[in-house]
């Protein structure tokens, strides 16, 4: 295959000095006599100056309906269509006879005053003069065959860190186009804040700091995207003033090197009740169990965390969670995935249970994601469209017999409803295995990053030929398969068509089912057409071909799956975004926000807060053959992963840089377990912990997929996404009232902590006092047995009649009998009290490992103590302490 | 402390405050803090900046699902061939020119308190297209989920705090969208039924629980909840938590939203009005919960999707619907709430105007109707028109996205207000209705 080189993304970060005297020098110095001579170029000069004047904005011309009869491409890049509007129809915005008169000088200058944009330009200005030279000169188009080619941009200083408050530097833009040539672009750049609140920019690359943090200015000049680093350190303690901070592994490294030039002193390292709690949620979805935190902190070994780590990334509940996550990200959504087989139900399973399996085999990622990227319906190249539908049969009948996970390929990726046309293939895609959001190119250039819609339909063009259905050549065989169904040209329901279909698979019979496949190619079709309708000629520019993002050059559409260049471009090991996407989204998941925030957007605007660190992890992921469990271990056994979520002064608002923890609610999947958990019996809890994948809601659980108008209500009030919409913005880590309310007041909640097999019920059993009256009677029963006792031994005393004193002899033994169990039945009754309160010391700390995974303090046990002796009965008093547990804040957060 | 910017010059963090909370700068806790202190959102009755005089302060959302056949409900074509007008023959209502099936001797009566909007149309045939559609009152977009009618409506307006907003009954077909979930449908997950006893997850006490106990439970939480007191301030999640928690328990321990709820309090008179059937005694809590100061009740009902024999099961439903609406508007009425309650009833779509083999029919989205009702709204009238057979609009269609318009006019919420979604995305409330303008002349 042919080498795709990716010059345009590497605008800017690496470019050289330009040599200063082949630079030309500013347009403002350049156009600012009106003795100039030169003729300014539409792409260099007046379309920039018209995106800097705002001219081509969503609310101006740049909006689809256009603004006063005149509409410009959003955003530029069009430059044909921007010609045209400029030069051609019923009123054309120039006036080559009469330039001064044109339009576009006589409306933002205010000459004519109908503009609805305003003021924007003064007449005499460098400005002015180059639209109006460009105008005089004939306003010529851009000659796309033969003009020079954007190559890049060069923005200086790279860096600045500001020492105080009102400083200010001047930002430098030169871009160099293809044919080497160079020009000061300074003055024909937009530039543009991501932080006003640090850092204010003027028209002009004029950066003034304004507050203490870090940020970038952004310079955009024609395709090119340059974020220039701007700080104020937020305290004195930075560069030789900074304290020595432990930095074990080279992610501290990386990470405290930003910190040190920003004046921000990361936290203390976390206590290990906070580390087993956050590394187990975090690694597995789960929370650690009270003997696992017990041992854990009885263990006196410095290496435990890193033990720990180990033991996690080895556990069951590792590979579903993040099978789970996988899912998320490449969209197993039950609803578009409906039709497909004779039980559709199955299928969500089946990819998930593929990625699971691969996942728990520690599968590099570059593998595991061939193995959708090229996914096709059959199992080989040569297997027949009977082979075919058997080898699906044995997946679909009643009891299946053969493990879809075993399949080489998982094509239901493909075969999404919502996955039907090739832009929403190429949109899921860079989604999903790029983390780039390429909407806006769909219809309009990218605002903040290089794509054009070129860019978005010669990216489309892989996958025009991904199809979804029968094949040609089969379709006859699937007609005949139908007919010997009885299925043939019947208008039938699809309930009656799917009970017709799992019966004859269950029987056995092959039925047809529809698979993914890639189509000839267009070229060879229409040459095949060509050759049976002679004389009419192919429009062989209709077809447009393929050509990777950020790549030079196009892909030769004559594969056999054009979807293998794509795999090779993932898999070469400067594509700038594969390792970078999983790489970001991972971090993310442990630090809250990714080094690129929001993960899944990484567009040239949007800078890593920390670009040393991202690279140093992609290059080293990549280094290590995509090893997903060299990438979590490196991660959490570094030192910032282990950081207290306690700040300081210097760190507290920090929220990009990784300075301290930030408390994160728990995923919705994580939540429900988490109550299941702290609530279980140590049975149910060996269950789980065998099988998450089958149990649990961070795995595939049937109680939690079920299918229905919301599925699972926890879970949907939660936010765990629906994966419809290519946004990891689709799970929602956002807290509501519902979740408050159920969590506080559901009977879900209620029934789950008093459920008969759970831990509440097992441990407070035979713990019931009995009730205030009967322990009343009791005692008032024995009272009156004392005194008749009492009187007994009175008239026995008084009497003489020995036939009378055996009879209150014996009175007397039996009144006394009956005494004494009564008192013997007291006493127990107080000794299993005394020991019931022993033992409700016990519980609480039990309580406080279940669900904050930590010894209660002194003062917090005193409190329960308190509690629980004002409550009713120890299981009643239990049970309000566990659910006010729950329901704390220190329960629901990951911290 | 990076903050890159989006589509528009928005920031992430903006967008994360602003992209839920619309424009005011605020992230979610100050919003909620500012709710409380009736210091944002709109007053129901002020004027929008739009010149427009809104009556209605809530809305009930009737949402028939599965389509509805407008040709046998409220778009009869009595003059059509016989496959096509099917078996129900039309009625006089008390509005002259204005006739319903047959079926409807009830809504015939009370034809004057509402609208049908006639030559509705779109061509999403799909059930979860077509629902997101009227639901949203936005064409859907695969890049993009827009938030249920509703959600915008909890957004918008404000609410007590010891209610829910939005209440979806049983639930929601549509979620929050780009809103969030602060923003979603409190859902009872059951619909009351007659002579069946009703209680909703979350609102009840639990059994055997007093409110001594529950404040005393309270207090407990309270002393056990306090690890993160001194970076609460900072962190909107841990904020955010304790808000909702306040509210949860205002919403539990108070006998509001309990009573408002618990619609065994209704006499038997009012109960028999609103009959049995899927959704009549659903009509009567959306009745009690906006009489108690909900601002927006859904009810969600799943039967009109009848693509074979379809006169035996009008012959349910149709008299059903006939009750629990004629019911609605009486007694909405009679409470003094119906000039201040804005009522839309609606499916996905309409059905094929010509009858199947099955004796069914199919999904049809270039002709449906709706209803409007209340909020101020002009009742009495058909606004639009269905064809000859009735397979589409006569003239000018009315899109979806106009009656969402209008409904969001009605209620004072400005269809043009503009949100950011979490791409910083910016995405008007309504991007293509139009005002329809009988419905307030």
């Amino acid at each position: 295959m042919k080498r795709i080189i990716l010059a345009s993304f590497l605008i800017g970060g690496l470019s050289l000095p330009a040599d200063a005297a082949e630079v030309l020098r500013p347009a403002n110095q350049r156009f600012a006599s009106t003795a100039t001579a030169e003729v300014p170029d539409l792409q260099r000069h007046v379309l920039p100056l018209m995106g800097r004047l705002g001219c081509n904005g969503r609310a101006c011309h740049g909006s689809f309906q256009g603004q006063g009869g005149f509409r410009l491409s959003l955003f530029g890049y069009d430059f044909k269509m921007d010609h045209e509007a400029l030069t051609a129809g019923e009123h054309p915005r120039v006036d080559p006879k009469k330039p001064v008169e044109s339009l576009i000088l006589a409306k933002p200058t205010g000459t004519d005053d109908d503009h609805g944009g305003g003021h924007r330009l003064d007449v005499g200005s460098w400005q002015y003069r180059i639209l109006l030279r460009w105008i005089e000169a004939g306003a010529a188009p851009v000659d796309e065959a033969t003009s020079a080619k954007f190559d890049r941009l060069e923005v200086t200083p790279r860096e600045i860190v500001f020492a105080k408050t009102g400083e200010k530097a001047q930002l430098k833009a030169i871009c160099h186009w293809s044919d080497g040539t160079a020009e000061d672009v300074t003055p024909l750049c937009r530039f543009q804040t991501s932080d006003e609140a640090v850092a204010k920019v003027d028209a002009t690359g004029r950066i003034t700091v304004v507050g203490k943090g870090d940020t970038h200015i952004v310079a955009f000049y024609d395709n090119g995207v340059v974020p220039v680093s701007v700080m104020l350190p937020v305290s004195d303690k930075n560069g030789e003033n900074y304290p020595t901070v432990p930095t074990p592994t080279k992610v501290d490294e990386l990470v405290v090197a930003k910190l040190r030039k920003l004046g921000v002193v990361p936290a203390e390292v976390c206590s290990d009740s906070e580390f087993l709690r956050r590394a187990s949620l975090d690694i597995t979805g789960t929370l650690p169990t009270a003997e696992e935190v017990e041992t854990f902190l009885a263990d006196k070994s410095p290496k435990k965390r890193v033990r720990k780590i180990d033991e996690l990334l080895e556990r069951p509940a590792y590979a579903a969670w993040w099978a789970t996550k996988f899912c998320d990200t490449w969209g197993n959504a039950e609803s578009q995935l409906k039709n497909i087989g004779p039980r559709d139900t199955l299928v969500p399973e089946q990819w998930y249970n593929w990625v699971e399996r691969r996942v728990a085999e520690n599968m590099h990622y570059d593998d595991l994601v061939e193995g959708v990227v090229l996914a096709t319906g059959r199992s080989s190249p040569d297997q027949s469209f009977d082979e075919y539908c058997t080898e699906m049969r044995s997946y679909f009948c009643s009891k299946p017999t053969a493990d879809y996970a075993d399949r080489e390929t998982m094509p239901w990726y493909w075969m999404r409803r919502n996955m039907k046309k090739s832009n929403e293939k190429a949109l899921s895609f860079s989604y999903a295995f790029l983390g780039v959001r390429l909407q806006c190119a769909e219809c309009h250039k990218h605002p903040f990053d290089q794509w054009s819609q070129y860019d978005f339909q010669h990216f489309t063009a892989f996958f025009d030929r991904v199809t979804t259905g029968y094949p040609e050549k089969d379709r006859e065989k699937m007609r005949a398969m139908m007919v010997s169904l009885k299925l043939d040209g019947k208008k039938i329901g699809q309930k009656a068509k799917d009970d017709i279909l799992r019966a004859a698979v269950d029987k056995g019979m092959n039925v047809p089912f529809d698979e993914v496949y890639i189509a000839r190619s267009e070229r060879t079709r229409e040459k095949d057409k060509s050759k049976n309708d002679k004389g009419k000629r192919v429009d062989a520019s209709r077809v447009i071909t393929p050509k990777v993002l950020g790549g030079d050059e196009l892909v030769d559409a004559s594969y056999d799956d054009p979807r293998q260049p794509l795999m090779d471009w993932l898999r070469q090991k400067d594509n700038p975004y594969f390792a970078r996407a999983l790489v970001n989204r991972v971090w993310a998941h442990y630090f809250n926000v990714g080094i690129v925030e929001p993960p899944d957007d990484m567009n040239l605007a949007n800078a890593p807060s920390n670009a040393a660190l991202l690279g140093w992890l992609a290059d080293e992921f990549i280094a290590h053959d995509y090893d997903l469990k060299w990438l979590h271990r490196t991660i959490t056994t570094s030192r910032t992963y282990q950081l207290s979520w306690k700040t300081n002064a210097t760190n507290e608002f920090d929220l990009r840089n990784f300075s301290h923890a930030v408390p994160r609610r728990l995923p919705a999947e994580v939540v429900l377990d988490a109550v299941m958990t702290a609530t279980a019996g140590a049975d149910e809890l060996a269950k789980r912990s065998n099988d998450p994948a089958e149990l649990c809601a961070i795995g595939m659980s049937k109680g939690y997929t079920r299918r229905g108008a919301g599925g699972n209500y926890a879970l949907s009030v939660f936010g765990k996404p629906k994966r419809e919409t290519p946004c990891d913005c689709e799970r929602s880590n956002e807290p509501s009232l519902l979740q408050t309310v159920y969590l506080r007041n559901d009977e879900e909640m209620f029934d789950l902590i008093e459920r008969n097999d759970g831990w509440l019920k097992h441990a407070t059993k035979g713990m019931k006092r009995p009730n205030d009256s009967a322990l009343k009677a009791r005692d008032d029963r024995i009272d009156q047995l004392a005194s008749r006792v009492k009187q007994t031994d009175e008239k026995f005393d008084k009497n003489k009649d020995n036939r009378h004193r055996a009879k209150l002899d014996d009175e007397r033994r039996r009144i006394k009998s009956e005494l004494a169990k009564l008192e013997a039945e007291r006493k127990s009754e107080a000794d299993a009290q005394a020991a019931a309160t022993t033992k409700a010391a016990d519980l609480v700390r039990q309580a406080y490992l279940r669900t904050f995974s930590r010894q209660p303090s002194e003062k917090e046990l005193a409190r329960a103590d308190e509690y629980l002796a004002q409550s009713p009965d120890l299981a009643s008093g239990l049970r309000d302490l566990l659910w006010a547990l729950m329901n704390s804040k220190e329960f629901v957060v990951n911290h | 402390m990076s903050n890159p910017r989006f589509c528009d010059g928005f920031r992430r963090r903006d967008v994360l405050k602003v992209g839920v909370l619309g424009g005011l700068g605020l992230n979610l806790v100050d919003y909620l803090r500012m709710a409380k202190a009736a210091t944002v959102g709109s007053d129901p009755a002020a004027n929008d900046g739009t010149g427009n005089k809104p009556k209605a302060k809530a809305a009930i959302y009737i949402r028939l699902g599965g389509g509805p056949t407008h040709m046998d409900t409220f778009d009869l074509k009595p003059e059509a061939p016989a496959e096509y007008r099917g078996q129900l023959k039309p009625i006089k209502t008390n509005v002259a020119g204005m006739e319903i099936s047959e079926q409807m001797p009830l809504l015939a009566k009370c034809a004057d308190k509402f609208t049908i909007l006639r030559g509705v149309s779109h061509t999403l045939a799909a059930h979860e297209l077509g629902s997101k559609y009227l639901l949203t009152g936005n064409r859907p977009l695969p890049s993009l989920e827009f938030p249920a009618i509703g959600s915008v409506v909890a957004k918008e307006l404000q609410s007590p705090d010891d209610l829910p907003p939005y209440v979806a009954i049983p639930n929601s077909y549509q979620g929050p969208g780009y809103l969030g979930l602060p923003y979603g449908a409190f859902s009872t997950n059951t619909t009351p039924r007659m002579g069946q006893k009703f209680s909703v997850r979350g609102i009840s006490l639990q059994e055997g629980m007093t409110i001594d106990q529950v404040s005393r439970r309270e207090k407990l939480l309270a002393s056990v909840d306090t690890t993160f007191r001194k970076i609460e301030e900072r962190s909107d999640v841990l904020a955010g938590l304790d808000e909702f928690s306040e509210q949860a328990y205002a919403m539990i321990s108070s006998s509001r939203a309990r009573q408002a709820f618990d619609i065994g309090k209704e006499p038997e008179s009012i109960v028999q009005r609103f009959g049995d059937g899927e959704t009549n005694q659903g009509a009567l809590l959306a009745c009690r919960l906006i009489e108690a100061g909900a601002r927006f009740v859904t009810i969600q009902t799943g039967k009109w999707d009848m693509h074979e024999g379809i006169y035996t099961r009008l012959e349910k439903e149709i008299p059903a619907l006939d009750r629990s609406l004629s019911a609605l508007l009486t007694t909405l009425e009679e409470r003094g709430l119906l000039e201040t309650t804005a009522i839309m009833v609606s499916g996905e779509f309409g059905r094929t105007p010509k009858i199947n083999q099955r004796g069914g029919r199919d999904h049809w989205p270039r002709a449906m109707f709706c209803l409007m009702a209340g909020g101020g709204m002009k009742t009495g009238q058909v606004i639009g028109s269905s064809d000859e057979l009735g397979q589409g609009p006569a003239g000018d269609a009315i899109a979806p996205d106009d009656v969402a318009y209008s409904l969001f006019h009605a209620l004072g919420i400005n269809p043009h207000k503009e949100y950011h979604t979490n791409t910083g995305r910016p995405v008007m409330i309504s991007r293509e209705g139009k005002l329809i303008e009988p419905l307030f002349a």
